[in-house]
C-alpha cells in the first residue's frame, strides 16, 4: 500500500545542517495501525510530511499504491494527496473562519456538490457532531475539533492517514474517541501511521516503530 | 467548497482587515473620481479666469509705428477687414477670440475720445467659444466711464457727425478703455472715413505649446502665413500668467493622482502581506487537503478583486457626491458643468479589481511559494 525506500532528508539553514532521515525504509499494509515514536526532533513530523507528499525528501522514493509521489508534477501530487492521504495534526489546523461542516467541504474532492454535502453530514453524524455542524472551530472543544479534523482526513476515504500526535492536546476521554475513529478506519481497510509520545495508542497499534538516528527500529 | 463563499467567509471573519483593504481601494476610487469629475470644471474655471484677464495678443498693420501706437492708443495704417475672417478656416492655431477693431480719435464734448469700432468676435472653427466682450449693434454706442458723465442708456448723442443711441455706460476699468466710445465697426469706418479696413485685431493666445517653446516666434510664424500684412504684439505678462496657471492646473492633477494610487497600492500590498502572514497555517493545511497554487492564489487575488468591485461602486458614488457637493463652492463660475460622469463607473468597476489584484500580487506569490511543510512542522511534536 505504501512503500518508502531509502528516505533521506537534511534540513539546512544558514548556520547548520541537520540530517534527520538517513536511508529509511518503511512499508505499511492496508488495515495496519502503526505507531511511530521517537524523541522530540527525531524527525517524526518530517517523515510524515515526506510520506504525505508535502515535503520532497533529499533522497529516496515514496510510493502510494502504484504511484511514485515525487515523480509526479506538483499538481498531480496535490491531487494524489487529496485522494489517497488524510492528515490529522496535534493542533487540529481547522480553518478558523469555516464551520465544522465547511471545514470538511474544504477538502479537494471529485464528488458532486450534493455528494460532498451528504458525505460531510454523514461523517459529522458518525462522530456525534451533527448538532455542531454550523459552529466554527472557536466554538468547539478540543475533542470536538479533533473529531472534525479526523472527519476531514476521512472525507475522501483515503488509503492512508498520517496522524501527527493527534491526541497530544486532548483529555483522555477525547483521546479515546479519536483513537476509536482511527481504529474503525483501519478496520475498514485503511492504514494509519501515527506519530506519538504517548504509550496509550500502542494498545491499538498493530506495531510500533521507533525513529532513532534517522532510521526506523522495532524497539 | 465554493471559492467565493470561502473568500466571503474569510473576509467577514477578518472584518477589520477587510475593512481596511476596502478603505484603501475606496480612496483609490473616490479621490480620482472626485478630481476627474471636478477636473473639467477646474480647467474651465482656470480658462475663464485667465480669459477675464483680457486679450493678450494684438495684430497691427505691418507698417504701424509702435511708439505712435502706444502714444495715441491706435495704430496708423490699416488691414483689410476681411483679414480676420482668414483665421476662421485655419487649423491648429495659437490664436483664438479674434476681435477686429478700427480705432481713431474723435472729439466728444470738446474732449478727445478713442472711437473704437467692433464687430463680433471670430474664432477658428475648432475653437468656437463664447465672446469675451460685449457686442455693439450698429447705430449704438457704449461709453467708457470717463466720458459718460451726464449720459445714460437710451440717450442720443452725436459722435463724429453720426447720431448714436447710448446702449450702455461702462463701469470704471482703470485703463484706456475708460476713454473709449465703442461703436459698431461699420459706424467707426463711416465716422473715420476708412471703409472696409481695421487697424487692430485683438486676440487671445491659446495655450497649446509645450514649455520651452518661444511663443512669440510661434505666433509670428503663424501670422506670416495667415495675415502677412500684419505684425504681432504679445502682452507677455498676461500671456505668461495665463500659460503658467493653465499648466499648473493640469500638472496638479497629473502629479497628484499617481501618488494617491501608489499610496493605495502600497496599503493594499501591505494588508495582503499581513493577511498572508496570518494565514500561513491555513495555506499549509489547504495544501495538505490537496489544493494547488491556483486555489491558494485565488483566495488572495479574488478577495482583493471582489473588494475592488465593491470599493469601485462605493468609491464612484462617494467621489461623484464629493464633486457635486463641494465642487460648486470651489468652482463657482463653471459649477453647472459639474455632472456625474457615468463612464468613470465602468472604468472603476473594471480597473479597480485589476488594480487591487495587481497590488496584492507580490504577497500572493509569497503565499504560493511558502513551504507548507515548514509551517506544519512548526507545530509538530
Amino acid at each position: 500500500m505504501i512503500r518508502a525506500r531509502s528516505i533521506e532528508h537534511t534540513w539546512r539553514d544558514a548556520s547548520a545542517e541537520v540530517r534527520c532521515l538517513r536511508g529509511l525504509d518503511l512499508e505499511l499494509e492496508a488495515g495496519e495501525f502503526c505507531c511511530l515514536r521517537g524523541v522530540s526532533g527525531s524527525g517524526k513530523t518530517t517523515l510524515l510530511l515526506a510520506l504525505g507528499g508535502m515535503l520532497r525528501p533529499s533522497g529516496g522514493t515514496v510510493q502510494i499504491g502504484s504511484e511514485d509521489l515525487y515523480s509526479l508534477s506538483s499538481g498531480a501530487r496535490a491531487r494524489a494527496r487529496a485522494q489517497q492521504v488524510g492528515f490529522v495534526f496535534q493542533m487540529f489546523h481547522l480553518v478558523p473562519y469555516l464551520s465544522a461542516r465547511d471545514n470538511l467541504l474544504a477538502v479537494r474532492s471529485d464528488l458532486s456538490r450534493q455528494e460532498r454535502e451528504a458525505r460531510a453530514d454523514e461523517l459529522l453524524e458518525s462522530v456525534g457532531l451533527q448538532h455542531r455542524a454550523d459552529h466554527r472551530p472557536a466554538a468547539l472543544s478540543a475533542g470536538e475539533r479533533q473529531r472534525v479534523a479526523v472527519c476531514r482526513a476521512l472525507f475522501n476515504k483515503p488509503t492512508l492517514i498520517l496522524a501527527d500526535e493527534p491526541t497530544g492536546n486532548l483529555d483522555p476521554d477525547s483521546a479515546e474517541v479519536v483513537l476509536d475513529l482511527l481504529t474503525q478506519y483501519t478496520a475498514g481497510g485503511g492504514a494509519v501511521l501515527m506519530a506519538t509520545h504517548s504509550q496509550t495508542p500502542e494498545s491499538r497499534a498493530s506495531r510500533t516503530l521507533w525513529l532513532r538516528d534517522g532510521t526506523l527500529h522495532t524497539s | 467548497m465554493n471559492l467565493v463563499r470561502q473568500i466571503f467567509a474569510e473576509a467577514t471573519h477578518r472584518w477589520v482587515h477587510s475593512l481596511l483593504l476596502f478603505a484603501a481601494l475606496f480612496i483609490a476610487t473616490a479621490l480620482p473620481v472626485a478630481f476627474h469629475t471636478t477636473g473639467g470644471a477646474a480647467k474651465r474655471e482656470t480658462s475663464r479666469l485667465m480669459r477675464d484677464l483680457g486679450y493678450n495678443v494684438r495684430i497691427l498693420p505691418k507698417d504701424a509705428e509702435l511708439t505712435s501706437y502706444w502714444a495715441q492708443g491706435f495704430a496708423d495704417g490699416a488691414l483689410p477687414e476681411a483679414a480676420v475672417q482668414r483665421f476662421t478656416t485655419a487649423d491648429d492655431l495659437s490664436y483664438n477670440h479674434l476681435l477686429a477693431m478700427l480705432a481713431g480719435r474723435v472729439e466728444f464734448r470738446d474732449v478727445s475720445v478713442l472711437l473704437t469700432g467692433l464687430t463680433a468676435e471670430v474664432a477658428p472653427q475648432t475653437k468656437k467659444k463664447g465672446s469675451m466682450i460685449f457686442e455693439v449693434e450698429p447705430g449704438t454706442v457704449h461709453l467708457g466711464h470717463a466720458i459718460s458723465e451726464g449720459v445714460g442708456a437710451g440717450d442720443q448723442i452725436e459722435l463724429g457727425g453720426l447720431q448714436l443711441k447710448v446702449a450702455a455706460t461702462l463701469s470704471e476699468a482703470g485703463t484706456i478703455d475708460d476713454t473709449r466710445a465703442w461703436v459698431h465697426l461699420s459706424d467707426a469706418q463711416q465716422i473715420l472715413g476708412m471703409p472696409a479696413v481695421v487697424n487692430e485685431i485683438q486676440a487671445l493666445e491659446c495655450y497649446c505649446a509645450d514649455a520651452g517653446v518661444d511663443n512669440l516666434e510661434r505666433l509670428r510664424a503663424e501670422l506670416e502665413t495667415i495675415v502677412p500684412e500684419g505684425q504681432v504684439l504679445r502682452m507677455d505678462a498676461a500671456a505668461e500668467v495665463r500659460e503658467r496657471q493653465r499648466r499648473l492646473s493640469e500638472e496638479y492633477f497629473e502629479l497628484l493622482l499617481p501618488w494617491i494610487l501608489a499610496a493605495c497600492a502600497g496599503v493594499v500590498a501591505l494588508l495582503t502581506a499581513i493577511n498572508v502572514r496570518e494565514r500561513r497555517a491555513e495555506i499549509g493545511i489547504l495544501r495538505a487537503l490537496g489544493h494547488g497554487s491556483g486555489r491558494i492564489a485565488s483566495l488572495f487575488l479574488l478577495k482583493a478583486a471582489c473588494l475592488g468591485i465593491d470599493a469601485a461602486i462605493a468609491g464612484f458614488a462617494a467621489g461623484s457626491w464629493l464633486a457635486l457637493e463641494y465642487g460648486p463652492a470651489v468652482f463657482p463660475v463653471t459649477a453647472g458643468k459639474i455632472t456625474v460622469e457615468w463612464n468613470l463607473l465602468t472604468y472603476a468597476v473594471i480597473g479597480l479589481p485589476l488594480f487591487a489584484a495587481f497590488s496584492a500580487l507580490p504577497s500572493t506569490l509569497a503565499a504560493i511559494m511558502q513551504d507548507p511543510a515548514a509551517t506544519l512542522r512548526e507545530e509538530g511534536p
